[in-house]
């Protein structure tokens, strides 16, 4: 059985956002509902200062702390579909708590003031199809079991490791790899456009898959380790780690 | 059990706190208990239509990136790039995806329209009526042909911004030949990165960007060009950044900028420099890679007493040097180079002279090595002379036409049209009173010599009536009502003008417009695009529609045609020939019979298929000494001096001139604007900015961020979501400045701040940077609409615009955009 992971290398990444467009488009996400945001820090001054990004898919974790705590069990790890983790929008009652439990912060609640007005949800009104809204220009998959397609009001969405595009890879693809012809359609949005080609999809579970030789020659990191979350998302680099937040305005002036 | 009642209160809890979430929760099921059950109603997958890929060019930047249009059920649902397109690779910018919203824009215009409310301005409502494209085209066709008869068909002119190909601003100047305009047509170069390209003119002859050689390139110098930002084309940029930083041996990369920016942060060396004194850094670079006898030279030749050197302050003996490939080099060094030591350079531009130094031992020591700039350096009063300093490295270490170095771009071999406009010319085309006016802009004028294009100028001109008073203007593809430097002329000026707008937005030009001409949006457009200055080789990329128009729009190119149809004489008759646009790209695509793309391409049908035609390789290359040209396998074909001056060196001496002949072509005009003695004005030399605003203690800078889509980034509304992340500008942008010059105005972090230019003032909201420069505050440039659809409108802080005095490099006659320096206080 294949485990899907994903390799993000920091010292190749532009910080240019393309993850998160191609994400949002392919997803229909709403603004803001960013599934895979680039969060930007900076450290120092003047004239020696730093400034540092960091792409952030769900980690797809292995012991995945969101699935612990749901109530309704709408959201679940599938084994089978290279240990995803879905939320079921026709089991999930939005109560939120798996937002809460996530220690990455890739869950998202849609049903909220907008980040931006005019609000797309009137633009775009989801009326008789039960979805949140129905812009013109949405992806025809749909699979409400597995979180894929626009979701219902009053439901948590989050990243899927696009599984309506891998899961139709040809079976026994180990690596993902975008200039590859015969599987480009299958790979994640995200992966697919990154220009830099920061970014590589595959099989954790076969050491021959070009994710484990980048984690393997690179020194791989996964977030937040100590957690025991296990994240099925590897970055490279100098620097991967999630910097401590400052607020700009306190401390020493960044 | 108890956990799960613990959760329903907790859900109860979260129902009343939000009233939105409460409509979804509700509807999960008020037993609280159906959750955990599969509901009847539940919902698995569905299955899809079929999906129709067709291949178009992005239109949200010049790079004219190949895209897959992927469309199901009659809905363009998805774009990626295109694998087979050269420039895109499969890959796409952050703005690519979003061309959906271009299509789906519910502020699109539905179709033509024209005015009823005479009166024009910001807050008057046009009152435009629907009316026909039969009335439209009518209208404005009348209106010309009562300019030609009254013998004021040069008062007619067009504007456009991003001309795309043969197929659209490829038809102006055949328009302006058989109408009769000078205008035909003003375009926006002035206003983009014309300084660049006349660096490039005075030292190597050739009025172009670069085309590069980058996945070859050892070491990229690269001032004020926003690499991972806004460098053209963006998304190859991207792509050879990765190549570039993971390749043996990875390139190294010193970025020279005036803020903190994501090249700045991702490169090995960040240099903070003082705004428009990147010609000074230059000259101190060169200044080190002679002294320290790093030059190249095959390139640049060498001492005739090899035992000799370059010494700080020391003359050489003319005569002493063999140049090669180069001309002026013992002046350049005698009358400016050999006091430009880096110390002199860390006074004028801020940068520590260890660092300065280090950079040209490393850019004089790792070939190949590129130095690349654009707007930064340039867009301030002595932009043509920065540009010229830092181009003058790229010789220095014979970067040009090598491998890995920088070359310029071939052209497409394109079929003539149908018809020949020289034989449709009646009297009036030929000898009508139109011939002996000038354009609009004074652009190639003694009042701007040395540019092709002015189009800031136009506006305030025609406010003057100097050289005359404007009747019609149409408006393709740009709006420079709003993006012009002191853009509140424009708002003036064009209140009396007819003016035309084809774009498919409602932009403010459209606000001022008299007749509305919807264009279609890029995904519904048949239109070929030649590619910009990329790797050399030529390449023409094609747009073919992914589905056909929603609304009543049209193809500016046929909006042309149709007009050009209706003008009385032979003019008529030349476009009736020439029909529509699939003709005339028809005709073009027959140059291909007798070059086959690289990828098949040969005839119109197949160029639809691919999306692109495209030949390598480029024909032409530098090599241990000596010009080489391509002669089917290998560059084999030695040229002569002669052929290298007319093919790649097109100077007057035929040679890299570090003493501009054109330059000097010019010197009495040189010497009024900008002072520089008449003896001098060849040389590459330093050139002191003049800063509008000059007592005022600010330098104001107004990038473009990644998401800026050609003026439609503040419409679109998940790239407004996300415009300015390096501040947290989320829906908005802030002003980004350093804490100290903030603390400094007892102005605290999100405080809401006045900024003020000799102009007037705008307000904005901080947020503290202190990456920044202490003395440079930066608002990116995208916000302040007073139009442009729903989200645009009134978003975010005040137009940077309104604070650019229009003031321009007298030479290149790029607007000085960066250059203008203002107050900050708290508001």
């Amino acid at each position: 059985m294949a485990k899907w992971g994903m390799v993000i290398d920091l010292d190749k990444c532009t910080g240019c956002q393309a993850c998160t467009t191609a994400c949002a488009m392919e997803n229909n996400t709403l603004p803001g509902e960013s599934w895979q945001d680039v969060l930007f820090y900076h450290e120092g001054e003047y004239p020696s200062a730093q400034m540092k990004w960091l792409p952030r898919p769900c980690m797809q974790c292995e012991n995945p702390s969101c699935v612990h705590v749901c109530p309704t069990r709408a959201t679940y790890k599938d084994e089978s579909a290279g240990g995803v983790v879905f939320v079921d929008w026709n089991k999930c009652i939005g109560c939120k708590y798996c937002m809460i439990a996530c220690p990455y912060g890739v869950r998202f609640y849609a049903d909220e003031k907008p980040l931006l007005e005019p609000d797309l949800r009137e633009i775009f009104p989801g009326g008789q199809d039960k979805q949140l809204w129905s812009p013109p220009y949405q992806s025809p998959d749909e699979d409400w079991s597995k979180g894929i397609g626009i979701q219902p009001p009053g439901v948590v969405s989050k990243c899927t490791f696009c599984h309506h595009k891998t899961s139709k890879a040809p079976a026994g693809t180990v690596d993902f790899d975008e200039d590859n012809p015969a599987v480009k359609e299958y790979v994640p949005a995200c992966v697919r456009t990154c220009a830099p080609k920061a970014r590589y999809f595959g099989d954790l579970d076969n050491p021959e898959s070009q994710v484990n030789q980048l984690i393997g020659d690179k020194h791989g990191v996964r977030l937040k380790d100590h957690t025991g979350n296990k994240p099925q998302v590897y970055y490279l680099g100098a620097g991967a780690g999630v910097p401590a937040f400052q607020p700009a305005d306190k401390g020493d002036k960044s | 059990m108890k956990l799960f009642q613990a959760m329903m209160s907790r859900r109860r809890f979260l129902q009343t706190s939000t009233a939105a979430g409460a409509v979804g929760a509700t509807a999960a099921g008020v037993t609280g208990l159906s959750g955990l059950t599969q509901s009847t109603e539940a919902r698995a997958a569905r299955p899809r239509g079929e999906t129709k890929v067709t291949k178009n060019i992005c239109h949200q930047c010049p790079a004219r990136c190949g895209i897959d249009v992927y469309t199901t059920n009659g809905r363009v649902h998805a774009m990626y790039g295109d694998t087979g397109n050269p420039i895109a690779n499969g890959k796409l910018c952050p703005k690519g995806h979003l061309g959906s919203y271009f299509l789906y824009d519910p502020d699109r215009f539905k179709g033509p329209m024209k005015r009823t409310n005479p009166r024009k301005g910001r807050n008057e409502d046009p009152g435009f009526v629907p009316i026909s494209w039969e009335e439209a085209f009518d209208t404005v066709a009348a209106r010309l042909n009562n300019l030609r008869e009254r013998g004021e068909s040069h008062r007619f002119a067009h504007f456009y911004g991003r001309g795309w190909g043969a197929s659209d601003a490829g038809l102006y100047g055949d328009f302006g030949k058989l109408y009769g305009t000078p205008n035909s047509a003003i375009g926006h170069a002035s206003m983009c990165a014309e300084g660049s390209k006349k660096a490039k003119h005075a030292t190597d002859g050739n009025n172009s960007y670069n085309a590069h050689d980058l996945r070859k390139t050892n070491y990229l110098l690269i001032m004020g060009a926003s690499f991972l930002e806004a460098f053209r084309p963006y998304n190859n940029m991207m792509q050879m950044w990765g190549e570039m930083r993971s390749k043996s041996p990875k390139t190294r990369v010193t970025c020279v900028d005036v803020r903190m920016n994501p090249t700045m942060a991702a490169s090995d060396r960040a240099l903070y420099i003082k705004p428009a004194t990147d010609g000074a850094f230059a000259l101190a670079v060169a200044h080190v890679i002679l002294t320290e006898s790093l030059w190249d030279r095959d390139f640049v030749g060498d001492f005739k007493d090899l035992n000799q050197r370059f010494r700080t302050g020391e003359r050489i003996m003319p005569g002493s040097f063999d140049e090669k490939w180069v001309h002026g080099l013992t002046e350049w060094w005698n009358e400016e180079l050999k006091d430009r030591t880096p110390e002199w350079a860390e006074g004028i531009t801020g940068i520590p002279a260890r660092h300065i130094r280090q950079t040209a031992i490393e850019f004089g020591s790792t070939r190949p090595a590129v130095a690349i700039f654009e707007r930064g350096p340039t867009g301030h009063t002595n932009g043509t002379y920065n540009g010229m300093a830092i181009h003058s490295l790229n010789a220095l270490v014979g970067s040009m036409f090598t491998e890995g170095g920088l070359f310029y771009q071939m052209g497409t071999p394109y079929g003539g049209l149908p018809a020949n406009a020289d034989d449709y010319l009646d009297d009036y085309a030929r000898n009508g009173p139109w011939k002996s006016q000038p354009r609009i802009d004074l652009a190639r004028t003694a009042e701007w010599p040395m540019t092709s294009t002015m189009m800031q100028e136009a506006g305030p001109n025609h406010l003057k009536g100097t050289p005359y008073k404007m009747d019609t203007a149409m408006f393709y593809s740009t709006n420079p009502i709003w993006t012009a430097p002191d853009p509140k002329a424009w708002e003036e000026a064009l209140k009396d003008v007819f003016v035309i707008d084809t774009s498919p937005f409602p932009g403010e030009t459209a606000m001022y417009a008299d007749i509305v001409m919807p264009e279609s949006t890029y995904l519904e457009r048949l239109q070929d695009s030649p590619t910009y200055p990329f790797e050399g080789w030529p390449m023409s990329a094609l747009r073919v529609p992914a589905i056909d128009p929603i609304y009543d729009t049209k193809h500016f190119g046929d909006m042309l045609i149709e007009i050009g149809k209706r003008i009385n004489g032979p003019t008529g008759e030349f476009y009736r020939i020439i029909d529509n646009v699939e003709n005339v790209l028809r005709h073009r695509a027959k140059g291909f019979e007798n070059n086959p793309g690289d990828n098949g391409v040969r005839d119109f049908e197949s160029w639809k298929e691919k999306g692109v035609w495209y030949r390598k390789p480029y024909h032409w290359r530098f090599i241990r000494g000596d010009f080489y040209e391509w002669e089917g396998q290998r560059y084999s074909k030695r040229m002569t001096a002669a052929e290298v001056k007319q093919k790649l060196l097109r100077t007057p001496s035929g040679k890299f001139e570090f003493k501009s002949g054109y330059l000097e072509q010019y010197a009495d005009y040189i010497n009024k604007e900008l002072g520089v003695p008449v003896e001098r004005v060849g040389l590459v030399q330093w050139v002191e900015p003049r800063h509008t605003g000059g007592n005022r203690d600010l330098y104001f800078v107004t990038p473009k961020t990644p998401m800026h889509a050609e003026g439609r980034g503040a419409n679109i509304p998940h790239a407004a979501a996300i415009h300015q992340p390096v501040a947290g500008g989320r829906g908005t942008v802030y002003l980004e400045l350093h804490p100290d010059t903030a603390r400094s105005r007892g102005i605290r972090n999100g405080d809401k701040v006045k900024i003020t230019s000799d102009l007037g003032s705008i307000e904005a909201e901080c947020r503290f940077v202190a990456s920044h420069r202490p003395d440079t505050i930066i608002l990116p440039f995208e916000f302040g609409h007073w139009a442009q659809g729903r989200w645009a409108k009134d978003r975010g802080p005040g137009h940077s615009g309104e604070l650019t005095a229009n003031v321009s490099d007298p030479i290149s006659g790029l607007a000085s955009y960066y250059t203008g320096k203002v107050t900050l206080t708290k508001a």
